[in-house]
């Protein structure tokens, strides 16, 4: 038990160091100064080479304070605008449990599966036909349309788990039928919807083809695009992994901190036993008489 | 009795799919015509191109290039998904049980998937590099070889067995997160009455809880494989391609082919020449997660 113990830890700890070595790397480098730093020292330790000399220079760039929003503005607009629609979507979907919303729904889930290499090329075009090439509502576009149909996905399936008692309740509501969905059903439903923000900003943190070319001009960039158009100063890349700890660390850590509610949300709809349906079903309250 | 239709409301739920299926129709169905035409065309950067029949797929089956790209796909893919899938499983063992500080270490592995990939792989991009690098300073120092390795540049294995090095490292953390949610999805009673019948340890777990966690699983590899996850920006910042083509890959080429040299035909015959797999994996997935 012991010796199983100890080999349980060990593995932990050696798939810990494999996760943190690039992150912990990172992180020296940046409190580190100088051209020479690359080809001399330990590069696992700061040591005589220690500084903040890099993140005085990023906290004193205005243009910092600039990308910051730009990048929280992106993300924000672009969890919104998926959930908003997903939610909608996978609300009509369910509510109608019959063959042709089910194509519907598969139709939207097949459409994520595309490799964004596929489709890059002539939305850059059409971007750029619609006068919305370089700027940021080009994200704003090009984003939530990554999130929708997978988004769309883990919420119909989800709902699919309800019991059907809701939505016949709906139902008999007549025109209180989206009250009853958006009082009801979407309380019960919360996993899944963080977890298809957490999706969404894992496609916005995670992109490069489109910050890369999508997005061009001081004004308009996003850290990822920022660094990604520096592409760094290869010599000295201390002051570029400053900014990108500093921007995009904590919002990283904030989301790695729900990774079971991820797994949660995703795992409802797809992951989870049929035996998971009565568990929720002992979770609903009774119908309501009337949702006001 | 009023007929389905005639009830108030019943077309508005009707309606809520629209705003999903006008985003993903103006941002998916139409770039996805264009592309079709592209590929059947010869159009360049700016230039609209005449139609030219298959002339592009044919062109791409005779170029050597194109075979590798093929291969090396197939390698990267396979090779990453299978170590993530077996990794994943690992830690999801691991971390199913409370243990102290459970919820950091399960954070922390969770990480490199939320971190942007594009600096994640810049990180790893300075740990490999032959010129004081920061994984052969650890070699050197341990002296377990004499002499610098050339991880991404030297001909052979190294440079794709970097690849696939850092897409586990990002990556590994979703199926721990997938098949956790489907561990704890498994009914308690299905594994006691296994072991009541005097299944062993290792028995209940091929025959029990492994093909319980293949939805898990297969979600795990479409989620890899398909959307925006990053093997695009891994490939493009690593390697590039190289050395000499020996880690190029079909959507990475389709990019270098439209982008670089301007040839938008056949950068679009590339990345369409991959539609065919992604509509098996398709079809498997829906299979497999609709079945219940």
């Amino acid at each position: 038990m012991i010796a199983r113990r100890v080999a349980v830890g060990g593995f932990l700890g050696v798939m810990l160091a494999f996760s943190l070595a690039p992150l912990y790397w990172m992180l020296v480098v940046s409190l580190k100064g100088g051209k020479s730093q690359l080809i001399s020292g330990n590069p696992w330790w700061p040591g005589v080479q220690f500084t903040l000399d890099n993140y005085a220079r990023v906290l004193g760039d205005p243009h910092f304070g600039r990308l910051i929003l730009n990048t929280a503005a992106v993300t924000l607009a672009t969890i919104a605008i998926s959930l908003v629609a997903s939610v909608l979507a996978a609300l009509g979907l369910a509510y109608y449990r019959q063959r042709f919303f089910n194509a519907i729904a598969l139709t939207l889930f097949a459409s994520y599966l595309l490799p964004q290499g596929v489709l890059f090329i002539p939305l850059a075009v059409m971007l750029s036909r619609l006068h919305l090439f370089g700027g940021m509502a080009a994200l704003i576009i090009v984003y939530p349309t990554l999130v929708i149909p997978f988004g769309t996905w883990v919420l119909w399936t989800h709902f699919h788990r309800l019991p059907a008692d809701l939505f016949d309740h709906a139902r008999t509501e007549g025109a209180g039928a989206l009250r009853v969905l958006w009082n009801v059903l979407l309380p019960l439903s919360w996993p899944a919807v963080a977890a298809v923000a957490l999706f969404g900003v894992a496609v916005v943190f995670n992109d490069y083809l489109y910050t890369f070319t999508l997005v061009s001009g001081h004004e308009n960039m996003t850290l990822m695009a920022d660094v990604g158009s520096n592409l760094l100063d290869i010599d000295d890349p201390g002051p570029t992994f400053a900014e990108i700890l500093l921007g995009l660390g904590p919002a990283a850590f904030t989301c790695a901190l729900f990774a079971d509610v991820y797994g949660k949300g995703l795992g409802t709809g797809v992951i989870e036993e049929p035996g998971g349906a009565s568990q929720a079903f002992q979770r609903v309250p009774p119908p309501p008489g009337r949702v006001e | 009795m009023l007929s389905r239709a005639r009830r108030p409301g019943f077309y508005i739920p009707a309606a809520l799919p629209l705003p999903a299926l006008l985003i993903v129709a103006g941002a998916i169905a139409y770039p996805l015509g264009l592309e079709l035409w592209f590929s059947l065309s010869n159009a360049q950067v700016g230039e609209p191109g005449h139609f030219v029949g298959l002339a592009n797929y044919v062109y791409l089956l005779r170029q050597p290039t194109y075979h590798d790209a093929l291969r090396n796909t197939l390698v990267y893919t396979v090779a990453s998904i299978t170590i993530k899938a077996i990794l994943g499983m690992a830690l999801a063992l691991a971390i199913a049980h409370r243990f102290p500080g459970r919820r950091l270490v399960y954070a922390l592995l969770f990480l490199p998937f939320v971190f942007p990939t594009t600096m994640g792989t810049m990180a790893w991009y300075y740990l490999f590099s032959n010129v004081h690098g920061a994984l052969n300073y650890i070699l050197m120092q341990s002296k377990l070889v004499p002499n610098g390795v050339d991880w991404l540049g030297s001909f052979g294995p190294l440079p794709m067995a970097s690849l696939i090095t850092v897409n586990v490292w990002h990556g590994t953390g979703l199926f721990t997160v997938l098949l956790l949610a489907g561990l704890r999805s498994i009914p308690a009673e299905t594994i006691d009455s296994a072991r009541v019948d005097g299944a062993t340890s290792s028995q209940r777990f091929l025959h029990i809880v492994v093909p319980l966690l293949q939805p898990a699983l297969v979600l795990g590899a479409a989620l890899s494989i398909m959307g925006s996850f990053g093997d695009f920006a891994i490939v493009h910042v690593l390697t590039n391609g190289g050395p000499a083509n020996h880690t190029q890959t079909i959507p990475h080429m389709a990019f270098t082919v439209a982008l670089r040299d301007g040839d938008v035909g056949v950068g679009g015959a590339a990345a369409f020449s991959l539609l065919p797999a992604y509509f098996l994996m398709l079809a498997y997935l829906l299979r497999t997660a609709v079945r219940r």
